[in-house]
């Protein structure tokens, strides 16, 4: 299975994601892209694991809701359509840089502190650890924005993909009411 | 350089809140105006109903550098494209206050506007009537004088009524919030559905953004505009005291020369002056860029036992209290005006909603408090008062754009009184909360919200950069619109201000165009 091109959705919904595969151009949420295990094009393999890891375990439900093929499909996107909070917070573009850094500082302050994978962690150290990342940078974590600002955006990205859907809205009992709906997802073009 | 063969009466920059209103008015007048506007072009079709896909209508031009303790926040604050940052603003249209105009004689402190209250009164009562705001005059016990508002107030959800309790207790007043938004229908305008969407952009026209009101009226009346454009230089004659048009680059790179008898710089706080700057004009004062502010945000927010219906209203707000807004030397602490802006609609996700609202929550126990805050959830925000301070500016940054042509550093650190106002409003808000019976109770940290300044008006060619119309003082057919123009900030949101004074400003120039072109 081979993406040739992503696109950013202009007409499709806010989690609508499209890839040009196998010819047609389908349309997928971030959710329906990690079923599916659909390649990343900017992240590695590596990064969006990790993205995946932290983010839900700071909100949880992040992975399964397709948060590293969010994050992966909005690096690819001009400024101009960019989704992702960084473009509110003053962090010139392209932000693939911002999260690499903070990615591999991620890696090695846990390497630093346990002396493990961060996919290793229990429960209750990747607890003590986000508790840390959120105050200050923990030991080992350099060449990278501080560490709780890195807390702070991945933090909203995941909400952004956790609740910031129709069917998130409507789990947390809350009317969508749009006037616009954001478009849905699974589409297929010849 | 391509130049354009049709010189027009009047280019406007930007088309915005002071752009829109403008172009609106100077073609009803039969004037033949061209808006160019460095964005893509919007309908109101584009305005999907989620907090993500809003993030597509921020500042997507030329980088902006902030510096400062506090920065201005122009990723935040700044719209791009047709409407500018007014088509996705939330209507809480209040007016400045008396006291506002003549800060600097009354309290010796910032600076004064060349013109009073009483001159913008009736441009405020004129503008209201048109756009419809709806409110209640005699409930705002603190508004300056001006006609009663020509609709109903927005109604009060639960959020506000248990969030007023707190006000009522403590001996505070409270008022439904002033809105230029339709409580019903106006003007073929439909009424509002209080769904919360309006930082999307309300694509009903129920909200009065440049896309529901001046832009089709612009439109109607013959003005033209072309997106794409982003004006890099404003020309002038010979002897540099006429301005005879502007350059402009298209997307595809052109730059073109569209010459016009008038010009407007409707670029907002931080682009106009940039276009000043780097067209070395109406700069005698070397005020240019100087005075830049922002109103902190104070946000409080808490849960209640009661359910809230935290997402029900428009996002603004839906009532008011201006208690600590007269007398600025009169606070508790630091000095300024300040407004609270109570039961702001909220969605789960963004910077201002319900998860951004408590950041320190990770793990399990955000996910319970998403579940209890979607239905108990309270907010009010405080729009408190900066004053103007001359080092606070925009300059042009040693970095330029793919052109050459630098591009703007802001610089903002707040003064220390206007710091200290901020915090006592949060402590004043936690207060109300506890007296509301909030059961928990935090508050967030400072947030920039609005941009002002950087091209004053002022009585002087030595004090400021343009008269009390944005007539720049060295050249009389060079006009600026915006809040840019602003003075001093005030408490209050500074929008209706923006459209009172580009109305007067369209006044003057058509009775004085003759003389002017
Ligand atoms: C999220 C949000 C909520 C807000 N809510 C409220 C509110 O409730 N009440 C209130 O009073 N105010 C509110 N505001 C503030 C309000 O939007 C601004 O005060 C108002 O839009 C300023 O009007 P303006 O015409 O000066 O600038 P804008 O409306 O920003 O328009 C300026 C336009 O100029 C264009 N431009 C810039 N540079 C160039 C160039 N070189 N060439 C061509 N075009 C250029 C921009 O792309 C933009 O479209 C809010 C703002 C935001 C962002
Ligand atoms: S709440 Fe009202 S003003 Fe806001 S988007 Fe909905 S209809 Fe428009």
């Amino acid at each position: 299975m081979k993406i040739t091109r992503r696109n950013f959705s202009l007409t499709g919904g806010a989690l609508s994601l499209s890839f040009l595969l196998n010819g047609g151009i389908i349309h997928l949420s971030p959710a329906q892209a990690k079923e599916r295990a659909l390649p990343y094009q900017t992240l590695t393999p590596g990064q969006a694991a990790l993205i995946d890891l932290l983010g839900d375990a700071i909100v949880p439900g992040a992975k399964s809701a397709g948060l590293s093929y969010y994050i992966d499909h909005q690096l690819s996107a001009e400024f101009q359509d960019n989704l992702l909070i960084l473009r509110y917070l003053r962090v010139p573009a392209p932000f693939d840089g911002f999260y690499a850094s903070s990615l591999a500082a991620f890696e090695s302050a846990i390497s630093q502190k346990y002396n493990k994978k961060p996919r290793d962690l229990t429960e209750t150290e990747m607890t003590a650890f986000i508790t840390a990342m959120m105050q200050s940078n923990p030991d080992g974590w350099q060449h990278a924005p501080p560490a709780p600002f890195f807390y702070f955006v991945l933090r909203s990205d995941a909400i952004d993909v956790t609740y910031g859907t129709m069917d998130a809205f409507d789990s947390l009992d809350i009317p969508y009411m749009a006037h616009i709906e954001p478009g849905h997802t699974w589409e297929v073009n010849p | 350089m391509t130049i354009s063969p049709e010189k027009i009466d009047v280019v406007i920059v930007g088309s915005g809140a002071a752009g829109s209103l403008m172009a609106a008015k100077l073609s009803q007048a039969g004037k033949k105006v061209l808006i160019l506007e460095a964005g893509p072009e919007r309908k109101l079709q584009d305005l999907t109903s989620s907090q993500i896909h809003a993030r597509r209508l921020k500042w997507a031009g030329d980088a902006v550098t902030e510096q400062g303790a506090q920065p201005v926040g122009n990723g935040f604050n700044s719209g791009y494209g047709t409407g500018g940052s007014a088509l996705h603003h939330y209507g809480v249209w209040p007016r400045l206050h008396s006291e506002d105009f003549k800060v600097k004689s009354l309290f010796g402190k910032g600076l004064d506007w060349p013109i009073n209250y009483g001159d913008l009164q009736p441009y405020y009562d004129r503008i209201q009537q048109e756009v419809g705001i709806s409110g209640d005059h005699q409930a705002e016990v603190w508004r300056p004088d001006g006609a009663a508002y020509p609709l109903p107030p927005v109604p009060a959800f639960q959020q506000s009524e248990i969030i007023a309790r707190g006000f009522t207790k403590l001996g505070k007043t409270t008022s439904p919030l002033p809105m230029a938004l339709n409580s019903h229908e106006y003007n073929d305008r439909p009424g509002c559905l209080w769904d919360g969407w309006c930082d999307a952009g309300c694509p009903t026209k129920a909200l009065a953004n440049p896309l529901a009101v001046y832009l089709p009226e612009a439109d109607k009346q013959g003005a033209k505009i072309i997106h794409q454009a982003t004006v890099s230089r404003i020309l002038t004659d010979k002897s540099g005291k006429k301005a005879t048009g502007v350059t402009y680059r298209t997307a595809a790179g052109d730059e073109v020369t569209q010459l016009a008898g008038m010009v407007v710089l409707a670029a907002f706080a931080i682009q106009t002056p940039r276009l000043l700057l780097n067209s070395g004009l109406a700069n005698r004062s070397g005020l240019v860029g100087s005075y830049i502010m922002s109103h902190s945000a104070a946000s409080v927010f808490g849960l209640f036992e009661d359910e809230t219906a935290p997402y029900m209203g428009p996002t603004g707000g839906q009532m008011l209290n201006q208690d600590s807004y007269d007398h600025k030397d009169q606070r508790p602490q630091g000095f300024g005006s300040y407004q609270w802006m109570i039961g702001l609609a909220v969605k789960p996700n963004d910077l201002l909603g319900i998860g951004g609202s408590n950041p320190g929550l990770f793990g399990a126990k955000l996910t319970d408090f998403m579940k209890t805050a979607a239905q108990h959830f309270g907010n009010m925000t405080a729009c408190v008062e900066d004053l103007p301070l001359a080092q606070n500016r925009v300059t042009l940054s040693t970095e330029t754009d793919q052109y050459g042509l630098p591009l703007a550093t802001v610089h903002h650190s707040a003064d220390a009184a206007s710091m200290a106002l901020w915090q006592g409003a949060l402590e004043e808000g936690k207060q109300i909360f506890k007296a509301a019976d909030a059961r928990e109770i935090w508050t967030g940290p400072l947030g920039p919200m609005h941009i002002m300044g950087g091209t004053i008006m002022g009585e002087t060619a030595e004090t400021s950069v343009t008269n009390s119309y944005g007539q720049c003082h060295d050249i009389d057919n060079l006009f600026i619109a915006g809040p840019g123009l602003f003075p001093t900030s005030g408490g209050v949101n500074p929008t209706f201000t923006v459209h009172a004074l580009a109305l007067r400003s369209t006044d003057y120039m058509l009775k004085n165009w003759s003389s002017l072109t």
